[in-house]
């Protein structure tokens, strides 16, 4: 239930702020996914011990967040989904993992504890590059960048068609569960009983109403696989965009190769 | 278990990236040889449909928890296995963006786990087994349980050996298999029970809606039992390299538990299975670790280096805001202008 | 000349029993005919059976003078829009706008085109303030009108409408009777909603158990309270008052 609502008001949210007009709509919604995923790919590359050179990476995540007014606060939310796993394996680093690397004070730092704080900063700037991706350009601009990038149409038709009816399907088993609670006090899930009924019925009404809506594409001349023949009404500037992801890619680049942090350092210290 | 970006290393995320996509580029060539134009809105909502119905609990008799349906099976005994296969992806890739459940970059590893045993091992070979020779309700349960447990054993081993081959962690790979498969075979066993529960219902309310029904009708046996070989012996090739390189690793594993039996403290029987990784993440790793030399610089924190971090830092920081401010007042300055066209 | 024939219309889903039986009607150019009945009296398989959603049936169907069968589908469905029961299966896009563009788009219309006759539709249905509104933002009435707009963006000439004021609130349901009698063209309006039906339609047919009951004016039949309630139906409420 508390799962359910949270679904719905994350699709809320992404509605609301996503693709918001302005200087981010100007730049193609392929750029950004390819900025984002090479970043991800670029973090995760790191060596588990090098945790300045990885630090340095937040700096795309700073920047972009500070320059598109995104809420640092709300991605770090979405890092518990991931916890449990992250928590689980770098955990272990500190019992597997005693090499002492250096000393800091008197306190032995271990591989384990760098490793384990590694894994945790990586977790926090994937997450972060999901959820600036999807807040600078919402899932339908993810698709049409799916979409730039060769995905064959009847695939992204899918999703699409997929996030449309998310919120009717999420809203319509909170109700159906509400119901249910209704009738059955005091019971935290639905009983064995009614496990094949309550998602049955909702099963065979989704199927139904797969079977009206190619109807109704139908009727309106669908023929093929695609679902959209061109972006719309974004104000797209492709130079813009070119722009943007080579600035990026020499940028991530370099922060990936250069020791940025001790470079800048040893020009004060 | 969704995998997460942070726990895989690119050059298995890309290797997994590469399996998914030719299992999705071979079901997009089933999909479009069916040529059932309908089967795409339907893939469409029904993708939503599994999303939701994730969300829901079901109370595990005898128990205070409660279990979840994952769908991939659910889905291929309706949609069929490559439908319901490109389907899971959509739900995986909105997943991976909406709620950071998996990632971008572990979404191939994710479709592997998830979706292709649930939709090619449970749907394409045990649901299709199961009901060659005709449906029932019985047969039904059977071949749910079978394949939710069956497909959720592999996807769980495959999180382990991602996870290994990703030296990310220090865990044991048997530490980690131990703790992983038990698990997943309670969770298999619930969504088995779920899933057959639902299809039963479809079963007895509409049964022409189950994927084969009408399987006997159509003459294409023959075909399908050369495609149903093929993707059989793939799966054994799988499982069969992934039960010979556990067999590798047995004795560091065995090793390992030995030296903690005998409670010494150093742990050093470990040591070959973290340089097996490290070797293993060295030989993957996307760029060559520029600044990674020996234990020293391992760290980087000198004080320098912590200097530069706060000045960097602060100069992009400022940076950032001060163009900003410099671009609103561009702005504003530029609005009157527009409006005094717009009155003329 | 935008009209429809049906000439002994005959129709089973399952081959053995008639959904309907042996029908025949005529709507001339410029018609607004309501289609009456209690659930389950064949009005929606009617109504898909004109466009062609459901074929194998005996008997003919001409709509705009093309006979209706599988060859013919496309150039029928030129000719004729219909606006489903439930606007959430109508509305599939993300926005308002790309929805009422889906299908001049896929009829291949140019750019301008295109979004002269969205903007057109949506005017029509006092819409053009949504044209970039998500689609599940809109409350029930408003989905209504935007699905309605779809349908208008294709121009066609006959339009087909399935319970139209189905959970709408009252302010939604009289603005919509108010775009329905605004509305050029041949209408045909499958309703539960008698008030609806005396609003917009001066001639009604009234089917039961797969036939034709009555088809004549609709005062006529809307008064006739023993005939409604033969056939599962009540006196519309805006009458019953004043009786």
């Amino acid at each position: 239930m508390n799962k359910l609502q949270q679904a719905i008001a994350m699709l809320h949210e992404v509605d609301s702020e996503a693709g918001r007009s302005g200087d981010r709509s100007r730049i193609h919604p392929a750029a950004r996914l390819f900025v984002n995923v090479l970043f991800i790919l670029l973090t995760v590359s790191f060596h588990k011990y090098n945790m300045m050179g990885l630090l340095s990476m937040g700096l795309y995540l700073l920047i972009t967040g500070i320059w598109e007014e995104l809420s640092f606060l709300k991605g770090l939310k979405r890092i518990r989904y991931i916890l449990f796993l992250i928590a689980l394996l770098g955990m272990a680093n500190l019992f597997f993992d005693r090499n002492i690397i250096f000393q800091f004070g008197s306190m032995n730092i271990t591989g384990g504890m760098i490793s384990m704080a590694t894994l945790f900063i990586k977790g926090v700037f994937t997450v972060y590059a999901a959820y600036f991706l999807l807040m600078e350009t919402g899932i339908e601009g993810s698709c049409a960048a799916l979409g730039s990038f060769g995905i064959p149409k009847g695939g992204v038709t899918v999703v699409l068609l997929t996030y449309r009816y998310l919120i009717l399907l999420l809203k319509e088993v909170q109700r159906m569960l509400q119901a249910y609670q209704l009738r059955a006090p005091g019971q935290k899930g639905i009983h064995i009983r009614a496990w094949g009924s309550f998602v049955g019925l909702l099963l065979l009404r989704t199927m139904e109403r797969g079977k009206d809506v190619y109807d109704s594409m139908l009727l309106r001349g669908y023929g093929g696989e695609g679902l959209w023949k061109e972006a719309g009404s974004r104000q797209i500037s492709s130079g813009l965009s070119v722009v943007y992801a080579a600035a990026w890619t020499l940028a991530l680049g370099a922060l990936r190769v250069f020791p940025v942090f001790q470079i800048a350092g040893s020009l004060f210290g | 278990m969704h995998m997460a970006d942070a726990l895989i290393a690119p050059a298995v995320a890309g290797t997994m990236y590469l399996c998914s996509g030719a299992a999705a580029g071979y079901s997009v060539k089933k999909v479009r040889q069916l040529s059932e134009p309908e089967k795409i809105p339907v893939m469409g909502v029904m993708g939503a449909f599994v999303f939701a119905s994730q969300m829901i609990n079901f109370t595990i008799p005898g128990t205070g928890s409660s279990g979840h349906l994952c769908g991939g099976m659910l889905l291929s005994a309706i949609l069929g296995p490559e439908a319901g296969f490109l389907t899971m992806i959509g739900v995986l890739f909105i997943q991976s963006l909406l709620f950071a459940d998996g990632g971008v970059l572990a979404l191939g590893a994710n479709v592997w786990n998830m979706a292709f045993y649930g939709c090619f091992l449970g749907g394409g070979i045990i649901w299709k087994q199961f009901m060659k020779k005709g449906m029932s309700g019985k047969k039904i349960v059977a071949a749910s349980i079978t394949g939710c447990i069956l497909t959720l054993q592999l996807g769980a081993f495959s999180v382990t050996l991602e996870t290994f081959f990703s030296g990310i962690t220090e865990l044991p790979f048997f530490v980690f298999l131990a703790a992983m498969q038990p698990i997943h075979l309670a969770i298999g066993l619930v969504e088995g029970l779920i899933t057959s529960a639902v299809l039963v219902f479809i079963y007895e309310a509409r049964p022409e809606m189950l994927w084969g029904y009408h399987i006997n009708d159509s003459g294409k046996g023959k075909l399908s039992r050369k495609k149903t070989a093929a993707v059989l012996a793939l799966s054994a090739l799988i499982i069969g390299g992934a039960v010979s390189l556990t067999a590798s690793a047995y004795p560091d594993g065995l090793e390992w538990s030995m030296e903690k039996a005998a409670g010494t403290a150093e742990l050093e029987a470990e040591g070959k299975l973290y340089d097996k990784a490290a070797g293993v993440q060295e030989a993957v790793a996307l760029l060559p670790d520029y600044q990674f030399r020996g234990k020293e610089s391992a760290a980087g924190t000198s004080v320098s280096g912590i200097l530069g971090a706060a000045v960097v830092t602060a100069v992009c920081i400022s940076g950032c805001y001060a163009l900003k401010l410099f671009g609103k007042r561009k702005e504003t300055e530029l609005k009157p202008e527009k409006g005094k066209k717009g009155h003329e | 000349m935008a009209e429809i024939e049906v000439s002994h219309l005959t129709f089973s889903y399952d081959g053995k029993r008639d959904v309907l039986s042996d029908m025949s009607f005529r709507i001339g150019e410029g018609e607004t005919v309501g289609l009456i009945g209690a659930n389950g009296t064949g009005k929606s398989t009617l109504l898909k059976l004109l466009v062609g959603l459901l074929s194998d049936h005996q008997g003919s169907i001409l709509a705009d003078g093309v006979k209706v069968d599988k060859k013919s589908l496309e150039t029928v469905r030129r000719k004729i829009g219909y606006v489903f029961q439930d606007s959430d299966s109508q509305l599939f896009l993300s926005t308002v706008y790309e929805d009422v563009a889906f299908g001049p788009r896929n009829y291949g219309y140019s750019g301008e085109e295109v979004e002269k006759r969205v903007m057109e539709a949506l005017g029509q249905v006092h819409m053009e303030e949504y044209r970039d509104r998500q689609i599940y933002r809109l409350s029930g009435g408003q989905k209504k009108l935007a699905s309605i707009a779809t349908i208008l963006s294709m121009e066609p000439k006959i339009l087909l409408f399935d319970e139209p004021s189905i959970a709408l609130d009252p302010r939604n349901r009289r603005q919509l009777i108010h775009i329905l009698k605004e509305m050029k063209g041949l209408k045909l309006i499958a309703s539960h909603d008698l008030d609806l039906v005396l609003d917009t339609c001066q001639r009604t047919i009234l089917i039961a158990g797969g036939s034709i009951v009555f088809d004549g004016n609709t005062r006529d039949i809307l008064t006739d309270e023993k005939l409604l309630r033969e056939n599962g139906l009540e006196l519309p409420l805006s009458l019953s008052r004043s009786t």
